[in-house]
């Protein structure tokens, strides 16, 4: 990559001010123009001693995910810095307090631990922060002020985003940052700068759009408001919660209603019922609460009622790993439930991803009558990246309801399978709608005919669902046409896979990468031409077992390889690349 | 109450109920009920309150949950949802977040509403949802073939307890009470005017208004509560008793041998449409908080 491709590690205990220092950085950079990725990883405790890594990229061409290898690496605490020294690039920076407040065992320096060619910065943040605002708490900022002076970086831009993130604490808190963040920085000045670690200047888009920083979920907010979110229902658990957080401030505003309620049954009870009576609606919870709702969700297939489940995937079975990351329920997303109940199952891959499929999942929700859940997952949810917010609103309006002809038929069986639909309140549209199998008029009914009637309609109307405007289901990225290795993947992953697939092109291996968006119902026609364009599918994602590879060899009744990773931490690029050349040295010999 | 225990014969009264026209509240579906059944009494009782209040069909959404008496919605003329096992309360309460100007009606029996569902019923109390809450209460599994159920009496004998019922029962009104239902009522099956009358008040309160209904199942309970023994049982509610008394609730709800008809507690206090309006006000006047986006 050409232009400026940093990666900054900032590692410390809890309570150290690693992830604010991370995210004053992050925001700079944002502000400055550069394109950013972040990725915070935090213990499940709020105080204690776990261990906490804020990882920044700034980039000026378009990235896709976090690198395996940063530039440098900040220490605001040596025992859980060390293990993370391997990260560093050659010719890297390791910048770690040289005076920390605890005496350390022999080996518990992270200096110790930094090999020849990784270049070291040992700095007293402790005691400058002590000059500067008469106490240590400002250790984190003056190790910001001091990495920002290294490498050349504005200050004024850090005063303005120091200013802002402490913009509802008194003024004195911001001074006292200030102070803190120029001390570090003069440190820095007229350090003798070893490494090779290089800040170009932003560049700046020609139709002058800003670019904007946004988390997953801050992307599933903006998209639910801008699709007209109605009503919200939900229940807090990591890592959705903050979808919640936030709507609870934005929603009021709007003449939307959230309500946080009793369980994630009653969350997705009350917004299948919101949705019956015509509003549009949501929910948004992790695979836990995802369990607890299976069984309303059938209600929702079998009543057709349309409604939206966001769901952020975290370390499972059961409680988990709730701040790691894991691909881990799409089996449950796509089949969780009693009987055939066939769902829309979408799975961004970034977070502009996130902002269009949660808005598009209401229209589909109306269109399809039907739930439609969002799989992300932890990594998506908290990640940061820069995104160009839409110059127009991009989602359609709430479709409009009402009974056609004098005998009203809720679940008429026509040909495309989704029948008109009235809600509470519209004369002429009296109805029942039950879990119970039932008639063209909702009357419950046991029949056989009726029975495979009805399920080929719940069906049936579904498979226009691949192919809908203004959603991308289904990618090929890269080479087009016929290739050695194929590297399929979904949601969070599919950056690094594209980082991956880049490398290996550059190194001349014959490749290309295809990410499944819609996984249920599964894009099945484009799948097959992938498939029959690539000597070796690879599946790289985050669980145990490898469940896309299982769905899409499945229904296809095709082989893949596999390559399931679930350490609770996001794939790593070079883990795949050693994967594909692997595969591509056996084709290789294969063909010979 | 003299009045009450007067037989009413339907072919007497035939010309009278034609004419009344709460007739138009029943839909084509006849009900599934065993002949004699107590829940009969809710068809009438909830189309009598309809026609009482002059609510238009289209206005109405019963939502039921899972059991005898959650059929019901089948059998009246209004918007309706048959939902899953317990779970009554949040969907009706996401119909009425959906739309305030619905009169939203929620039913159920006492395993629907006590056992699975259960959780539900303290966290719509104390949000004061505008909803209704009709529990039919026969302390029995009907549907399933006669289980016992959480109002089941001690040494009720049932397939699921062979050997006599052990569990105490709960009580649903002091249940209710406790929780603040901001209106909570107690009517017999027996008794289809007392709970027709019922039936309205019981909509016309702003808030949530729980109305218990006791009724004999005629099918799996011969021994306990029969209509035989609960015509014996049933009584007024003390004169001069002030039904805004939560204390003087309380002591009638224990009286369970001796169960009062009446309206036992009514308070007025903001519903959670009151509440989600008074906070869109707020949020208008104060600054969009910082953090996330």
């Amino acid at each position: 990559m050409n232009g400026t491709d940093v990666q900054f590690a900032i590692c410390g205990s809890a309570g150290d001010g690693t992830i604010a220092a991370g995210d004053i950085l992050k925001r700079t950079m944002a502000l400055m123009g550069y394109k950013v990725i972040a990725f915070d990883i935090y213990p499940a405790e709020i105080r204690g001693f776990g261990k906490c890594i804020s990882r920044v990229r700034v980039t000026t061409e378009q990235a896709y995910s976090l690198k395996h290898q940063s530039d440098v690496l900040m220490s605001l605490n040596d025992a859980h810095a060390i293990p993370h020294v391997g990260e560093v690039r050659d010719f890297g920076a390791v910048i770690y307090d040289n005076a920390p407040i605890a005496r350390l065992p022999e080996g518990g320096h992270v200096s110790a631990h930094i090999r020849p060619m990784q270049l070291p910065y040992g700095v007293s943040f402790r005691s400058i922060s002590d000059r500067a605002t008469g106490n240590a708490r400002g250790r984190n900022i003056v190790a910001l002020g001091y990495l920002a002076g290294l490498y050349g970086m504005p200050a004024e831009a850090f005063h303005q985003t120091i200013a802002n993130k402490f913009a509802t604490k008194p003024q004195a808190v911001t001074d006292a940052n200030v102070r803190a963040f120029e001390a570090g920085y003069e440190a820095a000045i007229g350090t003798f700068k070893l490494d090779d670690v290089v800040m170009g200047s932003p560049l700046h888009r020609a139709d002058g759009a800003r670019a904007v920083m946004m988390t997953g979920n801050g992307a599933v907010v903006r998209g639910l408001m801008d699709a007209g979110i109605d009503c919200y229902f939900g229940y807090p658990i990591t890592p959705a919660t903050t979808i919640m957080e936030r709507l609870a401030v934005e929603m009021p505003r709007r003449g939307g209603r959230m309500l946080q309620t009793e369980d994630e049954i009653s969350a997705i009870a009350a917004t299948i019922g919101a949705g019956y009576a015509g509003a549009r609606s949501a929910t948004a919870t992790s695979g836990p609460g995802l369990a607890l709702m299976a069984e309303m969700l059938g209600l929702g297939v079998m009543a057709e009622v349309p409604s939206v489940v966001i769901v952020s995937q975290r370390g499972g079975p059961s409680t988990g790993m709730p701040t790691k990351t894991e691909q881990s329920d799409l089996n449950m997303a796509v089949f969780g439930g009693a009987g055939d109940a066939r769902r829309i199952v979408l799975a961004p891959t970034n977070v502009e991803g996130c902002y269009r499929c949660a808005g598009l999942a209401f229209e589909l929700a109306e269109k399809f009558q039907t739930p439609v859940i969002v799989l992300l997952d932890l990594y998506l949810s908290n990640r940061y990246e820069t995104v160009i917010p839409p110059k127009e609103n991009p989602f359609e309006p709430k479709q409009a309801t009402g009974p056609q002809g004098p005998v009203f038929r809720r679940f008429e069986l026509t040909e495309s399978g989704v029948s008109p639909r009235a809600v509470p309140g519209q004369a002429g549209g009296v109805h029942t709608i039950t879990g119970l199998e039932h008639n063209e008029l909702g009357r419950p009914s046991d029949q056989p005919d009726n029975h495979v009637a009805m399920s080929a309609k719940r069906y049936r109307k579904l498979e226009p669902a691949t192919r809908y405007p203004g959603l991308t289901t289904i990618k090929r990225f890269g080479a087009a046409g016929k290739v050695d290795i194929g590297i399929l993947g979904w949601g969070s992953t599919f950056g690094e896979i594209l980082e991956a697939m880049f490398e290996a092109e550059n190194e001349g291996i014959s490749c290309s990468a295809m990410k499944v968006v819609m996984l249920s119902p599964l894009p099945v026609d484009e799948l097959e031409a992938f498939f029959a364009d690539c000597r070796v599918v690879l599946v790289p994602e985050l669980n145990h077992e490898g469940q896309l590879a299982t769905l899409v060899s499945g229904t296809l009744g095709r082989p893949v390889v596999r390559l399931p990773r679930a350490t609770g931490a996001p794939m790593r690029v070079d883990e795949i690349l050693a994967e594909v050349r692997r595969l591509a040295a056996e084709t290789a010999a294969a063909a010979e | 109450m003299n009045e009450l225990l007067k037989p009413v014969y339907l072919e007497e009264k035939l010309e009278e109920i034609r004419a009344d026209g709460h007739q138009d509240y029943r839909s084509r579906s006849l009900p599934t009920w065993c002949p004699g059944c107590g829940y009969f009494s809710m068809a009438e009782g909830f189309t009598l309150a309809l026609k009482k209040l002059g609510r238009s069909a289209e206005e109405v959404v019963v939502v039921s949950g899972i059991g005898c008496a959650s059929r019901f919605p089948f059998f009246v003329n209004t918007y309706g949802f048959h939902t899953l096992h317990g779970r009554t309360l949040p969907v009706a309460t996401g119909v009425k977040q959906a739309n305030d100007a619905l009169t939203v009606v929620a039913v159920g029996g006492d395993g629907d509403a006590f056992a699975i569902g259960g959780g539900h019923i303290p966290h719509a109390a104390r949000r004061n949802v505008d909803i209704t809450y009709l529990v039919f209460d026969n302390g029995i599994y009907g549907l399933t073939k006669g289980q016992t159920s959480p109002t089941s009496v001690l040494g009720f004998r049932t397939s699921t307890s062979p050997y006599e019922n052990g569990d105490e029962p709960l009580n649903p009104l002091m249940m209710l009470l406790a929780y603040r239902a901001s209106w909570v009522g107690q009517a017999y099956a027996g008794h289809p005017h007392h709970l027709a009358d019922m039936i309205a008040e019981a909509i016309a309160h702003r808030g949530f208004s729980y109305l218990h209904i006791l009724s004999p199942c005629v099918t799996f309970d011969k021994t306990t509560r029969t209509y035989r023994n609960l015509n014996m049982q049933v009584r007024d509610l003390p004169s001069g008793y002030d039904r805004t008394d939560l204390a003087a609730a309380m002591g009638e709800a224990m009286k369970v041998d001796h169960p009062a008809l009446g309206v036992f507690y009514e308070e007025s206090r903001p519903t959670l449409a009151d509440v989600m309006d008074e906070t869109a006000r707020k949020a208008g006047l104060s600054p969009v908080p910082a953090g996330g986006e």
